[in-house]
């Protein structure tokens, strides 16, 4: 049995945070999907068939005509979380850990309501929540999303906005 | 002067359009300095397990948000001692210099700390750094972007000008507008006349963050670029965000397949009265490392709706250069400025896109004015639709590909027509306020808003509020499109929505192709090591540069 979903981004990120700081081994490894690099690039051209929407529609059925017949909807144009991971890859081949980072908490909010999404970065802003407030988010996103590499970023952000006097009721920073 | 006898010479000079800009001498304290200030820290570096505990003279504990987001997130602490044991001069001659890759540049460049970075960019000269920036873009082609917006935010107008517009060669098109409320009528318009003009076009809605997420998210819109970041602390308070807010907003886009990118730009800090005696360049190293650390690909920067603060001061426009180039030494895309309105003088407003125009950046301008400048909502840009023959005659004296082509008038006017009869389509068949064959037939032919009559606004603001509400996506116009008659239009859509999927045009300075292709740093990625390498442009495209209507033809003769 593989790792649980969870165990294998965890070790994804830890991965690229360490090629972020200049060590460990390249990213698409530690990953297991099966090797999309910048060779496979750009997958709409190239790897069609790892391409499908969220409900599992096929990249090349997804036409006018299928539209036009309400085969295909609006909400099939969505990126799925496994096409994010395939990107990260292929960033990441490229010598871009960031990127891959940032498609590593994209991934993961895919799964999370527009809305929600956009309460938590308002909430993400300054003098808006309390620390409570933001380990509360951190909380949802690891146990109500399965969101571990969100969950760590805004719990840091709580602790940055702490130390700066970020948090609702601060007053602004002086120095 | 009063009593002085005046020399006719210097009246002359004064009378020029030169007189009537903004110049300014140095002021330390309150930011007014280009690059290299006394008071700029000084580079220094200390890693202690694998963090970065003290930076450019701080200690961890003293960090600003911004600086230990930048010391966590954007340099490469196993490089960092090599990187920052190498001199200034060292590394800016790595730049120049055609037998060192971009790639062992960029390795050098993401392990430095903001200091240093800034004292790098002021070993150059401006020719030095044109060098740099045509090894150093990070994707080999380079393209352009336009705004295309309307003083009346007139629908069918912006339609017709999205068309032109994507049809002269802009490969991002990108509005805003004069009544907020208009905001989902100018995404639609770009949308349907981008797609018309070219297939592939990108288009943007510049407005409120959560607006634009919004419009992206239904598919009216396919990335965003005015996502600010700034480089202190205050000022990213004041601007209600931080880096992690930012990078969160950053991957919400990415997780719903949209482009983005993020925007800063030297003067901002001064503008808003908190630069903390800092130089200007200085301060926009650490928005671009915010944008590094944050894994978006790319930034929009050259100092942008502050271009009048570094304008004023000495070697400020060299400046603006910079901040470019430091975008592309961290292998990011860039799209460069050159976006807003700064002088009366054609000389300064010609010579300030130079730089970006003769080495190439990824996107030259980001915002040339698609549009007379008075219909141009982003308060004016340095140039113009009415400047557009001097920009092609440029490309053609130096033979640089700046992205856009000639055109021929009958082309443009049918082109302008079938987007202006696709957004009536559209209109019609989602039950909007109606678009009448006049007003077609107005914009068809119209250079700017003072040539088109008005349109009944409080009606189309309560459809544009409709779109909202009933939440119409890129599939509901496709579908119109279709049965209107308009299937090339609605098939383009698709290609569009399809990229969605996809995701290819996430990666860093991609651009869409009219058969569905993305082109990007990935697969189209600069590899200029001196003459004869690197970007050429081909027979064809050189033909298309050529030939401008208005000359002369040697068997004409």
């Amino acid at each position: 049995m593989a790792q649980s979903n969870e165990e294998l981004i965890a070790s994804v990120v830890r991965q690229l945070m360490k090629e972020i700081n200049g060590g460990g081994a390249p990213v698409a490894a530690a990953a297991g999907d099966g090797g999309v690099t910048a060779a496979d690039y750009p997958l709409g051209m190239k790897r069609r068939d790892l391409l499908k929407s969220p409900r599992g529609i096929p990249f090349e059925e997804l036409t006018l005509e299928n539209v036009e017949s309400g085969k295909v909807v609006f909400e099939d144009f969505s990126i799925s979380g496994e096409v994010l991971n395939f990107q990260g890859n292929i960033a990441a081949s490229a010598g871009r850990t960031q990127i891959a980072l940032n498609f590593a908490r994209a991934r993961e909010m895919t799964k999370i309501p527009d809305e929600r999404i956009l309460e938590m970065y308002n909430s993400l802003r300054p003098h808006r929540s309390t620390k409570a407030e933001l380990l509360a988010i951190a909380d949802e996103l690891q146990g109500k999303y399965n969101a571990t590499v969100c969950a760590g970023f805004v719990k840091e952000a709580a602790d940055v906005y702490e130390r700066r006097k970020l948090l609702k009721g601060d007053l602004p920073s002086t120095d | 002067m009063a009593g002085t006898k005046r020399s006719k010479r210097f009246e002359v000079l004064e009378s020029r359009p030169v007189h009537l800009d903004g110049f300014i001498g140095e002021w330390i304290e309150v930011g007014l300095y280009a690059m290299g200030s006394p008071q700029d820290p000084k580079p220094s570096i200390r890693i202690e397990g694998g963090k970065v505990v003290e930076m450019d003279g701080k200690a961890r504990a003293d960090f600003s948000m911004i600086e230990q987001f930048v010391a966590d997130y954007a340099i490469n602490v196993k490089n960092a001692p090599e990187a920052m044991a190498k001199s200034e001069v060292e590394i800016s001659r790595m730049l120049v210099d055609i037998n060192v890759p971009r790639s062992e540049c960029t390795r050098i460049f993401t392990a430095l700390t903001p200091a240093k970075i800034a004292r790098v960019m002021d070993c150059m000269n401006i020719v030095e750094m044109m060098m740099a920036m045509q090894k150093m873009r990070c994707r080999q082609t380079p393209a352009n972007q336009a705004h295309v917006t309307s003083a009346k935010d007139h629908p069918v107008m912006l339609a017709a000008d999205a068309a032109e517009a994507t049809y002269r060669g802009f490969k991002e098109i990108e509005t805003t507008v004069g009544v907020v409320r208009y905001a989902p009528f100018n995404a639609l318009a770009l949308l349907v006349g981008g797609q018309v003009g070219r297939r592939g076009t990108l288009s943007q809605d510049a407005l409120e963050e959560a607006f634009e997420l919004q419009v992206g998210m239904r598919g009216l819109t396919s990335y965003a670029e005015t996502v600010s970041v700034y480089g202190t602390e205050r000022v990213f308070v004041d601007g209600d965000d931080t880096p992690w807010s930012k990078s969160f907003l950053a991957s919400a886009y990415a997780s719903r397949g949209l482009k983005m990118r993020f925007t800063s730009g030297t003067g901002s800090e001064v503008q808003m009265g908190a630069a903390e005696g800092k130089s200007m360049l200085y301060l926009e190293t650490l928005c671009v490392m915010v944008t590094k650390g944050a894994g978006v690909q790319g930034l929009q920067n050259g100092s942008i709706s502050c271009i009048g603060v570094p304008a004023a001061v000495p070697s400020g426009i060299r400046a603006v250069a910079a901040e470019n180039l430091i975008t592309m030494c961290l292998d990011l895309e860039v799209a460069s400025g050159s976006d807003q309105t700064f002088s009366h003088s054609d000389q300064r407003r010609t010579a300030r896109t130079m730089p970006q125009f003769f080495a190439g950046t990824d996107w030259i301008f980001s915002g040339y004015s698609s549009t007379p400048n008075y219909d141009n909502m982003f308060a004016g840009s340095n140039w113009d639709i009415t400047d557009v023959d001097d920009y092609l005659a440029l490309q053609r004296d130096f033979k640089i590909d700046g992205g856009l082509r000639p055109v021929k008038e009958e082309d443009v006017i049918a082109i302008r027509n079938k987007a202006a009869r696709a957004i009536q389509a559209v209109f019609a068949e989602l039950g909007f306020p109606p678009i009448t064959d006049d007003e077609v037939e107005a914009c068809t032919y119209a250079n700017g808003s003072k040539d088109i009559g008005d349109r009944n606004i409080p009606e189309d603001l309560k459809a544009a509020e409709r779109l909202m509400k009933d939440a119409v996506t890129g599939v509901d116009v496709a579908k119109a499109l279709a049965k209107r008659g308009f299937r090339d239009v609605a098939e383009s859509i698709i290609l569009m929505m399809r990229q969605r999927v996809a995701g290819d045009y996430l990666q860093t300075s991609a651009w869409v192709a009219s058969d569905g292709t993305v082109y990007s740093a990935v697969n189209d990625a600069n590899t200029y090591m001196g003459p004869g390498t690197g970007y050429k442009i081909p027979d064809d495209r050189w033909e298309e540069i050529k030939s401008i209507p208005w000359a002369i033809r040697a068997e004409d003769i």
